[in-house]
């Protein structure tokens, strides 16, 4: 790469601009000791936009300080104006990404260009797969996430398929058909990854209705099995349980509607509990689970507070305590707080 | 109480503060279009330390001298560039330094650390062109209400709009910033869990992931989207006479969110599941403090997490064996400045209680001591704006 080619001022194709060093005044603050490639290409670079080239060796020169500094937004800028002016093939500009985007994972300008270069591409199905390895990488990355929403929010709303002339231009429903088992791919690897459960709210919930889902009443019974049998694996696992909420939350669905779920993870270890009754509605808490789990008892504990008699709210508080003072120590004042506010409700209410 | 507690070594973090302030290893090449986000994080850790005092007037002399010497006035208004990484120096055929390219313009983060550093350093903002800086928040917005880095540039997300709304408070000047749409664009960042994500459908975080972050580099970033929209909303309701924007609910909602971020470690985590991270607990810690929760911060495992990020070398890392940056330094002295631990002498001893509590009083919402923010109300705004 850039290391083992010469350096720009070296070579006669770009003999005919003049480098321009970078100006910096007498006592600079925290300067940074560039390397003779860094120093080299940005003079030439400096030289460019002054001139206002845009050429095809500007790509060359912008690949090359994007490889040292991936973090460099004027080159990523410059480059993208650079392939609009050269009528560059974006297609292939992409293939380059795909192997600088793995290098530089958690750079934003690296994504930032690639929806550029989407926008005008229009070809989202291939980028699924992409991401798909990319994630292999790393599976929580806020950026690769981030630009699969988008990916879907931009070409999987309705009519965003069709083009200027009114021509189909890609299956929506074929983009978010695999979706759904995507997010189950992911969380089979890993049921903690919040990243993931936050694209399965996103995909169901999050972006319209699609065809397929309409039956809300349905799609909401699925989510809320799928979500059970997944704490049921991992009573502690709090991505889980905000899932759980999130999905009451948005379709106004009590939280007491859940409370023969939650009553098992709230309390130690039944022995004699019948495990050969399978309930999918309410699958018990897997063998060798850490009971009770936190986020049950906060669970139950809204639920009580919700359903708000008094003795249920003294339920409550006894749960609060328990969690104030055994389970969950670390937040002692933020349940006594709830205590305190109960309390009060209750007083006001009367 | 626990009395393995180690002494907060002051010099040490402040050693490294300076020590990045003289310079910067090749390896950190990819600070060179964030290099004044840098300098503030150094500058702001060594006055939160009370340090600033002692640093000689000659040298406060040049960092303020650098930092005005980004400030640039260009076709999109005016503001501080990152450093000069894209200044040219002056040509054969050139009369004065090369003034301005459209490659050389503002970046809205870095103006927004601009003012802090030199309210740090009791700037009088004379050379300030505040025009010039309001035209230029009003170029950044978007239509959706968002803000860009660099006007002209699709590249927004909810630190920007931060930093739009912190420099207009600092200006007491708000008429760059269309705020009502604004405030849309806040609340579509908003997740089931309650916390904020860095635009619409992004999963709620504590942290912005950085403007580029690598494993074993600087991991720099204005951030916490949580505690961004949270210090947003809170400049916003200032902005509009005090009004609630946030509806009990989802205040409380937030505040469970954020709560739920300390991790068993004592240190937070930036979204479920992560593992716990120094910088957090300034974004969590202060994102509770303005929401009137700072209450359920619990401190003393905070701090004691922050001992165990101190690298031996001077600066705090994110995490217990990682090395240093001046990003979590500052973020770390911050979160304790906010959250001073109450020690009992019987337990640690004077010196290492007063190396945990010698802090003075910090503004959540601007990030920055409460006596800056006091100079930043004197000078910044127009005169007839004060
Ligand atoms: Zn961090």
């Amino acid at each position: 790469m850039s290391e083992t080619k010469p350096l720009y001022s070296k070579r006669p194709e770009w003999s005919d601009v003049v480098p321009v060093e970078q100006y910096e005044i007498v006592n600079p603050v925290a300067p940074i000791f560039y390397s003779e490639q860094y120093k080299d290409a940005t003079n030439y670079f400096r030289a460019i936009t002054k001139m206002g080239e845009k050429s095809p060796r500007v790509l060359e020169l912008t690949e090359s300080i994007i490889r040292q500094n991936p973090a460099h937004y004027t080159a990523w800028q410059y480059r993208y104006e650079t392939l609009c002016a050269t009528n560059a093939s974006l297609a292939d500009e992409l293939k380059l990404m795909d192997e600088i985007a793995i290098k530089h994972l958690k750079t934003y300008q690296v994504w930032h260009h690639r929806r550029l270069l989407l926008t005008t591409l229009r070809k989202p199905k291939p980028e699924l797969e992409f991401i798909k390895k990319v994630l292999h990488e790393d599976t929580k990355n806020y950026h690769t996430w981030s630009y699969r929403q988008w990916l879907l929010a931009h070409f999987g709303a309705d009519g965003a398929s069709i083009n200027k002339d009114g021509e189909e231009e890609y299956d929506l429903a074929d983009l978010w058909e695999g979706e759904l088992d995507f997010v189950d791919s992911m969380l089979n690897q890993d049921v903690r990854n919040n990243s993931a459960w936050h694209h399965r709210f996103f995909v169901v919930w999050g972006c319209g209705i699609r065809e397929g889902e309409q039956d809300r009443e349905r799609v909401f019974k699925r989510e809320l099995i799928y979500v059970k049998q997944n704490i049921s694996l991992a009573p502690n696992n709090p991505s889980a349980w905000n899932y759980l909420r999130g999905i009451l939350k948005s379709t106004k669905t009590p939280l007491s509607s859940v409370s023969t779920f939650v009553l098992p993870y709230t309390r130690p270890r039944d022995p004699t509990a019948s495990r050969d009754i399978v309930d999918l509605e309410n699958p018990p808490p897997s063998e060798g689970a850490d009971l009770p789990s936190v986020q049950a008892v906060e669970f139950l504990a809204d639920i009580l507070e919700e359903k708000g008699s008094e003795s249920d709210i003294n339920q409550a508080v006894e749960l609060w305590k328990s969690l104030a003072t055994e389970l969950d120590t670390i937040r002692r004042k933020y349940w006594e707080h709830r205590i305190r506010d109960a309390h009060l409700k209750l007083k006001a209410s009367k | 109480m626990n009395t393995t507690l180690p002494a907060l070594s002051r010099i040490g973090h402040a050693n490294h503060c300076k020590r990045c302030l003289t310079g910067l290893p090749v390896s950190q090449t990819d600070m060179d279009a964030q290099r004044l986000a840098l300098v503030f994080y150094c500058i702001g850790g060594l006055d939160l330390l009370g340090m600033i005092q002692d640093i000689p007037e000659v040298d406060r002399r040049a960092w303020k001298d650098w930092i005005w010497a980004q400030f640039t006035n260009g076709p999109s208004g005016s503001g501080f560039r990152p450093s000069p990484f894209m200044t040219g120096q002056a040509t054969t055929d050139d009369l004065v330094v090369d003034q301005t390219t459209a490659y050389d313009a503002p970046h809205i983060i870095m103006t927004y650390t601009a003012l802090l550093s030199l309210a740090i350093l009791r700037d009088d903002f004379s050379q300030l062109n505040r025009q010039g800086v309001v035209e230029f928040i009003r170029r950044s917005q978007n239509d959706d209400g968002s803000f860009s880095t660099v006007p002209g540039r699709n590249e927004s997300d909810l630190r920007t709009l931060y930093c739009a709304f912190a420099i207009s408070s600092m200006l007491n000047d708000w008429s760059g910033i269309d705020i009502a749409k604004a405030l849309r664009f806040v609340s579509s960042c908003r997740t089931y869990e309650g916390g904020y994500g860095q635009s619409p459908f992004c999963e709620a975080q504590g942290e912005v992931v950085a403007l580029s972050q690598m494993s074993s580099r600087i991991n720099l970033a204005i951030g916490g989207t949580t505690y961004i929209a949270v210090a947003s909303l809170s400049l916003a309701s200032s902005a509009m006479g005090g009004k609630e924007i946030l509806t009990p609910e989802e205040k409380e909602e937030t505040i469970h969110w954020l709560v739920s971020k300390q991790a068993v470690t004592g240190g937070f985590c930036g979204r479920t599941g992560k593992e716990a991270d120094a910088c957090y607990c300034f974004w969590c810690g202060a994102a509770l403090k303005i929401l009137g929760a700072g209450k359920f911060v619990d401190r003393y495992s905070m701090v004691e997490f922050l001992g165990r990020c101190q690298f031996k070398y001077g600066g705090i890392a994110k995490a217990p064996g990682e090395s240093a940056d001046p990003y979590h330094t500052y973020l770390s002295l911050a979160a304790i400045s906010m959250y001073p631990p109450a020690l009992d002498e019987g337990s640690v001893s004077p010196k290492v209680k007063q190396s945990w509590t010698s802090f003075s009083p910090l503004d959540p919402v601007l990030n920055a001591r409460e006596e800056t923010v006091d100079w930043i109300r004197r000078h910044v705004p127009q005169p007839s704006h004060r």
